[in-house]
């Protein structure tokens, strides 16, 4: 019979790993076209599916996807939430000035694309068109493609 | 229980350190469209999908929702497995039950890892860091007896206390270990699908450094990229689609303590009892209808992270008496044209996508039974019985396969 | 199915912190379930373990589970995902006639050990959404919720009102911790937004979570339970990673509930209380609707009538459902418990009197992307 527990140590262990992930072709060459200031996409070949960020596979149909296009630059919010927090290390902490991200349905895309929009949150509306900002001089990174703003 | 058979297999074109061309999702592609091309089937005939590999190897968690795309899994019933080095042969085994179970027909189970995008040294201690980090807290040395089985190349240093147990006591020699790694090696050598293919003389093996008496780097497996599929169905379905398959014909696993010098838990178990082998490998036994395995099995494909285990695992498995794998090594009977070839792969020794590495050994047995096997290291004889064997957790786990050209009588 | 199969025990132990190393709680609850059966671990066939590696911290997280659960020597296996899974891997390897019993356990300490919202970031993909912060747990959610609004023009006081039903429910359930007596509407819509629609009381708390389940074949079910739950049927799907799929009516739902209820022999009117893993108050709908136990876009409607109240038509969660505790590996598996406790009348203030069907569910990935169910009934059929 174990007698009354009690605590002895109370341990908090930060565990930190470096991974180098490969981004794939598909991203790579996203990834490049950004610093041109093009928003890139891929094609399926049996559906109208027209994928962005680009990746291999159609999941719907199955198929290797590499009919690449330009997609935007411009689009139309389909959908916004206005935070008022970020994740920190998964702890919530509140943020100073509430920010807006949308799912922008880039002109000849059929898949939103999640981003930043630098708007004024009580104007952000669902339908109204925006446009990507890019990083200029461009960094090699997915953040080339900063943020849209309104049209 | 009805009868599940493997038709087909599918892997990455190569196994390899650094698959720099394709990410996670576009390697694991791969070895789905092999696997479907080999079975001359679609996905339309698959009902459903196990997927398995190891978590902190690339700090993706669950990552069969970001994947699922990339394995057509779609509108699938999709299941998760994942138990260290084990995986391979778990995630095999739960896409068996599912057929067996009568709720699916034909299952497809994908297993890969893609080491080269972490660290597996880190991914390998993560299994105790919290305790050795708490030890340090409390003034343990990391370098001092307890340190020195979680220290001294992380796996290694563990497996080095078994390598000594096992050599104490099965009378074998540290010359055997290097003969098994040369053998092993030459093997892998002949396969294609193999990771490290470079003919090695029991010199070459000698030459390399000690890491932890008696283990050497020769006596150790590689970290690699790559995925294994294999297609898993019902008896019905091969008798409508296929003529040559391998059966499912037995299965087991069992678990022991995690006996790598642990240490909160201490260790119960001397690591190389390995007693769970011996129960896991009975059950499948039984179920195969095999009485005598050193007879009736014709080949192993054994899990050896390092080049002592094929011998310890012939043991454990009862494929051969304590104390005599090392003398039917020097006869020849585990070469490729011997007796009981052992590893004819090469092994998780060779090739170690350790989610996969599980995987690749059903997988070879079944690719031996059918006599498809690419390359050079198709074995001779007609294969009627295969033992599979899968080994991981904290020097643990051991799961158990019996393959062959016949269904078991049920 | 060829053969009968029943939960015919289920224990949990949920709590904002449990306050104690996983490795005691296990064995307390699965020593707690031996004993109430009066079977020793030796009556066990087969395990099947749930837990997660990064919500343990630990690679291979069942290696030091095993030996509380009494799995040593013993045949054994873990799956990594929501318990729901793991239930129905069970339920697969009793199937196949190799086995008769099998232990589910499942247990996560999102409260204690490590932060869920963190270990839900490395479900993304670490080559895009990872990288670019935008979309986590919480943004995903909230972007789901809005969607729904968009879709059927409801209030945002539909959310406060399944919170407030849910949290006011727990508080009579002694297995939720999260749960607070005379939560109304009113209270949970003055909780702060965290990502607009989404408020702080609309999500499911940081839990420590325990579930065993002791699943049986029918000859054992009957010698091991006077009541014992069949499990008649079961059903997952999963949809796609990416934004083009309907995270405001998911296939993957519709599926597993279509799947589960063809097993089941039966329809959507047969099921007389639900259990669902809604991480959400949002989500309650997509995933009742989903399963055709309401009407499309009738949230509102159910919220303003009671429908899913313990008293109402269709009871949903009477058990407060993941926003009283939601501890992932045992997410699903507690819903199953709870599904349990009122199939053998054993949920006190919560019960749903004259339950017979129910269906538990459980889900993985940002917004529901995985969904698994299981139907469970006192008739034996």
């Amino acid at each position: 019979m174990v007698g009354p527990e009690r605590a002895v140590a109370d341990l908090v262990v930060p565990l930190d790993y470096t991974y180098n992930y490969r981004v794939g072709q598909y991203l790579e060459k996203y990834i490049q076209e950004l610093g041109n200031k093009k928003i890139m996409a891929v094609k399926c070949p049996k559906c109208d599916k027209v994928a962005v960020p680009p990746r291999e596979i159609c999941g719907t149909c199955r198929a290797k996807m590499d009919e690449w296009v330009e997609v935007g630059p411009d689009g139309t919010v389909e959908n916004f939430t206005i935070a008022h927090v970020w994740l920190n290390k998964g702890a919530v902490e509140k943020i100073d000035e509430p920010k807006v991200i949308a799912m922008v349905m880039l002109n000849g895309a059929t898949v939103p694309l999640a981003a930043w929009l630098e708007a004024d949150p009580s104007s952000v509306k669902k339908g109204m068109r925006v446009k990507a900002v890019f990083k200029d001089p461009a960094e090699d990174a997915l953040t080339d493609l900063s943020h849209f703003e309104p049209v | 229980m009805r009868n599940v058979a493997i038709p087909a297999i599918g892997y990455t074109p190569v196994f390899v350190s650094k698959r720099k061309d394709v990410n996670i999702a576009e390697m694991v592609n791969e070895a789905v469209d092999a696997a479907l091309r080999n079975a001359e089937m679609t996905m339309d005939d698959i009902d459903s999908i196990t997927f398995g590999n190891m978590q902190t190897f690339e700090g993706l968690n669950l990552p069969h929702l970001w994947a699922a795309d990339s394995v057509y899994a779609l509108d699938k019933p999709m299941m998760r497995i994942s138990t260290g080095g084990t995986t391979g042969m778990s995630t095999l085994q739960a896409a068996y039950y599912q057929v067996a179970s009568g709720m699916y027909d034909v299952v497809m189970a994908v297993t890969w890892e893609k080491q080269s995008e972490g660290d597996s040294q880190v991914g390998l201690a993560g299994i105790v860091m919290p305790e050795a980090m708490l030890m340090v807290q409390h003034g343990m040395d990391l370098m001092g007896g307890k340190g020195m089985g979680f220290g001294g190349g992380g796996s290694t240093g563990a497996a080095s206390y078994q390598a000594m147990s096992y050599l104490h006591h099965s009378g074998a020699s540290p010359e055997h270990i290097d003969k098994m790694a040369a053998l092993e090696r030459s093997n892998a050598a002949l396969n294609p699908y193999a990771h490290l293919r470079k003919k090695t003389t029991v010199e070459d093996v000698q030459a390399t450094p000690m890491i932890a008496f008696p283990l050497r780097f020769g006596h150790t497996c590689p970290t690699s990229d790559g995925a294994t599929v294999a297609i898993v169905v019902s008896e019905d379905v091969v008798k409508k689609r296929f003529d040559n398959v391998a059966w499912i014909k037995g299965l087991g696993s069992a678990t022991s303590d995690p006996t790598t010098a642990n240490f909160l838990e201490g260790q119960l178990t001397d690591p190389a009892e390995q007693e769970p082998a011996r129960i896991a490998a009975n059950t499948a036994y039984k179920m195969a209808g095999i009485t005598d395995p050193g007879k009736e099995i014709d080949m192993c494909e054994m899990y050896n992270g390092f080049a002592h285990q094929s011998l310890m695992w012939l043991e454990k498995t009862g494929i051969c008496k304590e104390g005599e794998a090392h003398k039917m090594l020097d006869a020849g009977e585990l070469n490729i044209d011997g007796r009981m070839p052992t590893n004819a792969s090469g092994g998780v020794f060779s090739t170690n996508a350790i989610g996969a590495s599980a995987m690749n050994r059903p997988a070879e047995c079944a690719l031996q039974i059918m006599r498809k096997i690419e390359g050079g290291h198709q074995i001779p004889k007609p294969i009627h019985n295969a033992l599979a064997h899968g080994w991981g957790g904290m020097f643990q786990y051991v799961t158990v396969m019996v393959l062959g050209d016949e269904p078991r009588k049920l | 199915m060829d053969r009968k199969v029943a939960i015919v025990a289920a224990r949990q132990l949920n709590a904002a912190d449990s306050k104690m190393p996983r490795e005691r709680l296990l064995f307390e609850l699965v020593k707690g379930l031996f004993d109430e059966k009066g079977i020793t671990r030796h009556d066990i066939d087969t395990y099947v373990l749930c837990s997660n590696d990064f919500q343990a911290g630990h690679t291979i997280s069942n290696v030091f589970e095993d030996d509380p659960v009494g799995a040593f020597m013993k045949d054994e296996t873990k799956v990594e995902a929501d318990g729901i899974w793991a239930a129905t891997y069970a339920l697969q390897r009793i199937l196949c006639g190799k086995y008769d019993t099998a232990l589910v356990v499942g247990n996560s300490q999102g409260g204690s050990v490590f932060r869920p919202y963190l270990m839900m970031d490395y479900t993304m993909s670490p080559v895009y959404d990872r990288q670019l912060g935008i979309i986590n747990e919480l943004s995903s959610a909230a972007l789901q919720a809005k969607a729904l609004l968009d879709a059927y023009g409801y209030s945002e006081d539909v959310f406060d009102q399944i919170a407030a039903r849910s949290l006011s429910n727990a508080a009579m359930n002694p297995d939720a911790f999260n749960g607070k007596k005379g939560t109304t509407a009113d209270m949970v819509a003055r909780s702060a937004y965290l990502y607009e629609p989404l408020k702080e009381m609309h999500c499911y708390p940081m839990s420590d979570g325990f579930c065993a389940l002791l699943i049986a074949s029918e000859e054992k079910a009957k010698s091991l339970s006077d009541n014992p739950v069949w499990i008649k049927g079961v059903g997952d799907s999963i949809d796609s990673y990416y934004a083009e799929r309907d995270v405001v009516k998911p296939n993957s739902v519709k599926l597993a509930g279509e799947r589960a209820y063809k097993m089941a022999g039966i329809t959507a009117k047969d099921i007389d209380l639900a259990e669902v893993s809604a991480k959400f108050a949002h989500q309650e709908p997509i995933i009742c609707e989903g399963l055709g136990l309401f009407a499309e876009g009738s949230a509102a409607d159910v919220a303003s009538k009671g429908l899913a109240d313990i008293a109402g038509d269709m009871p949903v969660n009477p058990s407060g459902g993941a926003l009283g505790a939601y501890a992932f590996s045992a997410g699903g598996m507690v819903r199953l418990a709870e599904c349990y406790k009122q199939l053998t009348g054993t949920a006190g203030d919560i019960q749903v009197s004259g339950a017979k069907t129910a269906i538990a569910h459980g889900q993985d990935g940002l917004c529901m992307q995985h969904n698994g169910v299981m139907v469970v009934s006192t008739e034996e059929g």
